[in-house]
């Protein structure tokens, strides 16, 4: 430097100045963090370029770390650059990505979504997911689209996440939740047992079989059970390790003893196999048989009472058709008599019937019995007293007497002229070993007791001396038949 | 080499050198913000010549140039350095000595 030259030593401080400007506008900029990279000069080669932060290459070798695919497009959609993750995730070279695009690893549908997604993307960030195959395999990915700044114009940068296994994860989620709901669902208990043993699903069905909780405790602990499969009887557990070693059960009966209300069950169970032939475990369904049993009980009582009842019927049938017979002295005459006979003993049934051969008032079986013969009923016929229900066997043997003295009435007594009138009265006293039927008639022609014993009169007083306390009296008074029927108590409700 | 040049003028361009290293964020950063600049601020007034030292590392030593990005306004001098990403318009405006 020459000191004795004042110019120049003008020009070099200026020089020092700017160079000194510079050098704290480096200092600034770099702690300010305008700049991300430094030209550093090898003392024996040259200059080098060394990256400070978030060089490209970086930003690459970060971008290639991760599992996430990547992708940046330009803003014609072209492929800058593509990520070894979103290869593999499409199953695509990534050179091929490159040249083709990313049609080369998706189907029309998912690159329309892409396309639509992209095109969102240039006024702001968004996100679709999309459904593609890979060699065959269906996959799902989660796409998201942000703007990227490019050289004068804005590109599209890319992520591409990995759902399938999520969604796979869902959807058996999904598949849980609705085999749990068919499971609380179903009408019959439902067990779900592991290999152990161990209950580990039950619905609320099974509280008809056991009152404690099940879920988590043994099935031969909670369930006492006695299974009779194969011509032999077995315990629960003994039949479940049976299961569990790979035997199907269908259909077989058991009993739980101890069970609140289900007592007789009818047992299906099969090996559980989630995947492949593995067995994870079993399934037991239990149907309440209790019911079923109770009306197989009934109707095998009924099966025994209707077999009873149509003997019963058949020989009194054949009796009223042999009696009928032996008195009627015309064909004609026994056609009309035994038919009217067994329209009484019908119209009696019917009533039963309808019924269910429970028990019938008397006052419908005289009124049955009476009317086919009476169209003015009410005029003719007035019925007093306390009304009382008759068991079958002397319902059926009422109706024939109450035919008979209608049947009578109507040939030669009160429903034969226009003045007679026939008084029924009805009284049970239960002090009594039997009930009261008093017929009375009056205003009718004068009577005449009959010259001979027709069946008709047979019917009336033998009917119901099935008992000693049963019987009836026939009176054949001038003004009017009268007659008293007992039914006895045991037959009266 | 890029060359940004603006559409052109009567006056000739004064041109201007902008250091970048490959396509760093704060490279990136810098041209797109010295394009801006210059199209809404100059147009037509400078011409730009991109150098990237990653592929031309030799060429800092012909201004000089440690850090990056770096604009070099050779003329008129004394010629002028802005370190840094160039997001202050104000500031590259005053360096560039607009409105003088």
């Amino acid at each position: 430097m020459a000191i004795d030259d004042p110019d120049m030593m003008k020009r070099e401080m200026k020089e020092l100045q700017i160079r000194l400007a510079e050098a704290e506008d480096i200092i600034r900029a770099i702690r300010e963090g305008e700049i991300d990279a430094l030209v550093v000069r090898h003392p024996k080669r040259e200059e080098e370029v060394f990256t400070i932060e978030g060089g490209t290459e970086s930003y690459r070798t970060f971008m290639e770390a991760m599992d996430i695919g990547a992708a940046a497009l330009s803003p014609s959609g072209q492929v800058l650059y593509v990520n070894s993750a979103l290869s593999r995730l499409l199953g695509v070279e990534r050179e091929t990505l490159q040249r083709e695009g990313l049609t080369a690893g998706l189907d029309a549908a998912a690159m329309q979504a892409l396309e639509a997604l992209v095109k969102r993307a240039h006024n702001g960030r968004s996100h679709c997911e999309i459904r593609f195959s890979q060699n065959g395999d269906e996959r799902h990915a989660l796409i998201h689209a942000a703007p990227l700044e490019l050289w004068q114009d804005r590109g599209v940068a890319l992520s591409f996440t990995d759902i399938t296994h999520r969604m796979a994860m869902e959807q058996a989620q999904q598949s849980e939740q609705m085999a749990l709901a068919i499971l609380a669902s179903a009408a019959e208990a439902v067990i779900v047992c592991n290999p152990l043993g161990i209950i580990t699903h039950a619905n609320d069905a099974v509280s008809a079989i056991t009152a404690e909780p099940v879920t988590g405790k043994p099935f031969a602990e909670v369930l006492d059970l006695a299974i009779k499969a194969g011509g032999t009887e077995m315990q629960g557990g003994e039949f479940i390790r049976h299961v569990i070693r790979g035997h199907a059960y269908q259909g077989v009966e058991a009993t739980a003893p101890s069970a609140p209300s289900a007592r007789d069950l009818l047992i299906s169970a099969a090996p559980l196999k989630v995947s492949g032939e593995k067995i994870a475990g079993c399934v037991v369904t239990l149907v309440d048989l209790t019911r079923r049993k109770i009306v197989e009980k009934q109707q095998l009582l009924l099966m025994g009472e209707l077999d009873h009842r149509v003997k019963n019927t058949l020989a009194l049938v054949l009796s009223i058709s042999n009696r009928t017979a032996s008195t009627e002295e015309t064909i004609e005459g026994f056609r009309s008599a035994f038919s009217g006979r067994m329209r009484a003993l019908a119209a009696t049934h019917n009533t039963l019937a309808e019924r269910s051969w429970s028990s019938i008032p008397m006052r419908d079986i005289v009124l049955t019995e009476v009317q086919p013969f009476e169209p003015n009923i009410k005029a003719k016929l007035t019925i007093g007293g306390t009304d009382f229900q008759l068991l079958p066997r002397a319902a059926i043997a009422v109706g024939l007497i109450v035919h008979e003295l209608a049947t009578n009435a109507v040939k030669y007594g009160a429903l034969s002229s226009e003045a007679g009138h026939i008084e029924v009265s009805l009284r049970h006293d239960y002090d009594k070993p039997y009930a009261e039927l008093s017929w009375v008639e009056t205003g009718g022609p004068h009577v005449l007791p009959p010259t001979r014993t027709g069946f008709g009169r047979t019917v009336i007083t033998r009917s119901m001396q099935y008992s000693p306390h049963g019987g009836a009296d026939l009176d054949y008074r001038p003004e009017g038949v009268s007659c008293t029927i007992r039914i006895p108590a045991e037959d009266v409700v | 080499m890029t060359d940004m040049t603006d559409e052109p003028q009567q006056n000739t361009p004064t041109k201007l050198v902008l250091y970048v290293a490959g396509q760093t964020p704060k490279s990136m950063a810098a041209i797109r913000n010295l394009e801006r600049i210059c199209r809404e601020k100059l147009p037509g007034r400078f011409a730009v010549e991109v150098i990237d030292l990653r592929q031309q590392p030799h060429l800092a030593r012909e201004h000089g140039i440690v850090a990056i990005p770096t604009l070099v306004r050779e003329l008129p001098t004394p010629i002028r350095k802005i370190i840094g990403d160039l997001s202050d318009s104000e500031k590259v405006l005053v360096h560039l000595s607009v409105g003088d």
